[in-house]
């Protein structure tokens, strides 16, 4: 709103209509950020012992062996994603934009419909997708004859990590879709017109037209991708829980193993603040490298 | 025969991308009509269709398996959430929008702010904070959370778009002696609708979805909701992927059939609010 306007409020009133959402906010959102703090200087373990240790247990995170496997796995998680799920979304808007393509409307739904399901389900339905005896996948591979291929997907230490990337690329493929399409609208018809006329190629246009003109968009959506990649944790809560042995623990999912399995509070409130300062440094390294712009 | 070829072209690329479109979908039928079979059926054949479809593994899903305990839950916490949210979201996007006043850029900023704020890494000293003030696992524990989470983007969506609405609207509602409540739900409201429902619906989406605040700041049986429900009712029915089936179509049931009839304004809200975080 530039302009002003001559509309009047009683201090009263608008304190009023504010209030209840600013209490509930700073309660939930800012408080625990501070709380964090103060719990991760102590050997909190949820009783009555609450004992100021300064900064011991950064100093063991630091030093923490499972907490860098598990940054290591968030980073993987993020990379495989940015890589493979942005390659396919780019890919599919430049499909999306040919006019030999049928059924736009139905193919957009489908493939963003896994968005909307609940992390849990979407776990739980890979688990099966995955399970050694009566799972999908094996049986699929079965029935194809390449029993060779077969494996288990998520008691393999060695590839479980990319088993359970795979259904966090699948579920949020619609996410970049549908950001890279609406940046594509944005785009003047007339530049592909003439490019036409000039007989440029399809492939052409992809990497020297649509790909510069939406770089911006898609930066914002590697960043999305970051911010909500090194938070992942239901999916794995439900498939693995990290297991087995630590193979594929993340970041959140060690915070609660430690928090509320073996309920060491104090520790557990260090893992966060970490996972904060890491996922928040992460982000602004990113927005500084790829100069994202955002309004 | 160029023409011929960039025909039959085409057919194959529209032919590729419905395969790609089948297979992106096909774990989610898979689940549906594999709950439809029995459980020897299923483990006779796990890719065939039901022979004779039937509804038993519902019944003991729902039922015995008491899933309608955890609808009851999660349909009191998403109604609830997404009625709070429009009237507090409101009441702040009205006013951001509306008036210049001291503070108002920071508390704009503070709450544009908590879309990039990773809030599941505040999870233990939220957990905290709710044991230690009791609120803890009691009815309405999980809406105080849920109403917080989604405050940012709510208020963002009012926000920019009372910005659009005429302030002539208000003024003449002023000069004719009305109150501010009166202009803010009377005249105001209504143009909000579009905003209003795109809220509401990514609002029950994603309280109906959330999991990680169900899973740690409540334990009752009865103020579990559906996710949560879930990951208990794989632990006492693991070998009985059918009924486990039934249970998970129940639980998407609701969300499919919003996304249908409303996929257009979820895909136009999450495109917007994904941009602006």
């Amino acid at each position: 709103m530039n302009h002003a306007n001559s509309l009047k409020i009683k201090n009263s009133t608008l304190l009023s209509l504010l209030a209840p959402g600013l209490a509930i906010y700073l309660f939930v959102i800012i408080v625990p950020l501070f709380t964090a703090l103060g719990y991760s200087l102590t050997n909190w373990m949820g009783g009555l012992d609450k004992t100021f240790i300064g900064l011991e247990n950064y100093a063991a995170l630091v030093k923490d062996e499972i907490f860098w496997s598990s940054l290591r796995n968030n980073l993987l998680i993020v990379l495989l994603t940015v890589i493979i799920q942005m390659g396919l979304a780019f890919l599919l808007t430049v499909l999306f934009m040919s006019k030999a393509m049928k059924l736009k409307e139905v193919h957009r739904t489908v493939i963003f419909l896994p968005v909307v399901l609940s992390a849990v389900v979407v776990g739980f339905i890979w688990q099966m997708i995955y399970s050694n005896d009566y799972g999908l996948l094996n049986a699929i591979l079965k029935s194809l004859g390449l029993e060779n291929l077969i494996s288990p997907w998520l008691d393999d230490p060695d590839q479980v990590i990319f088993s359970v990337t795979v259904p966090l690329i699948w579920q949020y493929l619609g996410v970049p879709l549908i950001i890279f399409m609406s940046a594509v609208q944005g785009i003047p018809k007339d530049i592909y017109e003439v490019c036409e006329l000039d007989g440029v190629g399809g492939i052409k246009k992809a990497v020297f037209i649509t790909f510069p003109l939406i770089y911006d968009t898609i930066k914002v959506a590697i960043m999305l991708s970051i911010s909500s990649n090194m938070l992942v944790f239901s999916h794995i809560y439900v498939m693995t829980g990290g297991g087995p042995g630590t193979s594929s623990m993340v970041l959140a999912q060690y915070a609660y193993n430690t928090s509320f399995n073996s309920m060491q509070l104090g520790y557990g409130s260090s893992i966060a603040i970490g996972i904060f300062i890491i996922s928040f440094g992460i982000i602004i390294i990113f927005k500084k490298l790829a100069e994202v712009k955002q309004e | 025969m160029k023409s011929i070829l960039s025909k039959i072209g085409k057919y194959v690329f529209n032919i590729i991308m419905i395969m790609f479109s089948i297979t992106c979908i096909f774990p989610v039928i898979w689940i549906l009509y594999s709950s439809l079979k029995t459980k020897d059926e299923f483990m006779l054949d796990i890719i065939s269709l039901p022979a004779r479809p039937r509804l038993d593994n519902y019944y003991h899903a729902f039922v015995e398996g008491k899933m309608y305990t955890y609808f009851i839950s999660s349909i009191f916490n998403s109604f609830t959430t997404v009625f709070l949210v429009i009237l507090i979201a409101f009441c702040i996007g009205y006013v951001l929008s509306r008036y210049r006043f001291k503070g108002r850029n920071f508390i704009y900023t503070l709450f544009i702010a908590g879309m990039l704020i990773p809030v599941y890494a505040l999870i233990v000293p939220l957990f905290v904070q709710f044991k230690v003030l009791g609120l803890y696992d009691r009815f309405f524990t999980l809406v105080i959370p849920y109403i917080a989470i989604r405050l940012p983007l709510a208020i963002f969506l009012f926000e920019s778009f009372i910005k659009t609405v005429p302030v002539e609207l208000d003024e003449a509602a002023y000069m004719d002696g009305a109150s501010t409540f009166f202009t803010m739900s009377r005249i105001i409201l209504p143009v909000c609708k579009p905003v209003l429902s795109t809220i509401l619906i990514l609002a029950f989406l994603d309280t109906w979805n959330e999991f990680p605040f169900a899973l740690v700041l409540v334990t009752k049986e009865i103020y579990r909701t559906i996710p949560v429900g879930l990951t208990n009712f794989y632990g006492q029915y693991t070998t009985d992927y059918t009924t486990l089936m039934a249970a998970m179509v129940l639980s998407i049931l609701p969300v499919i059939i919003v996304y249908l009839l409303f996929n257009k304004k979820i895909i136009q809200g999450m495109t917007a609010g994904a941009v602006k975080g």
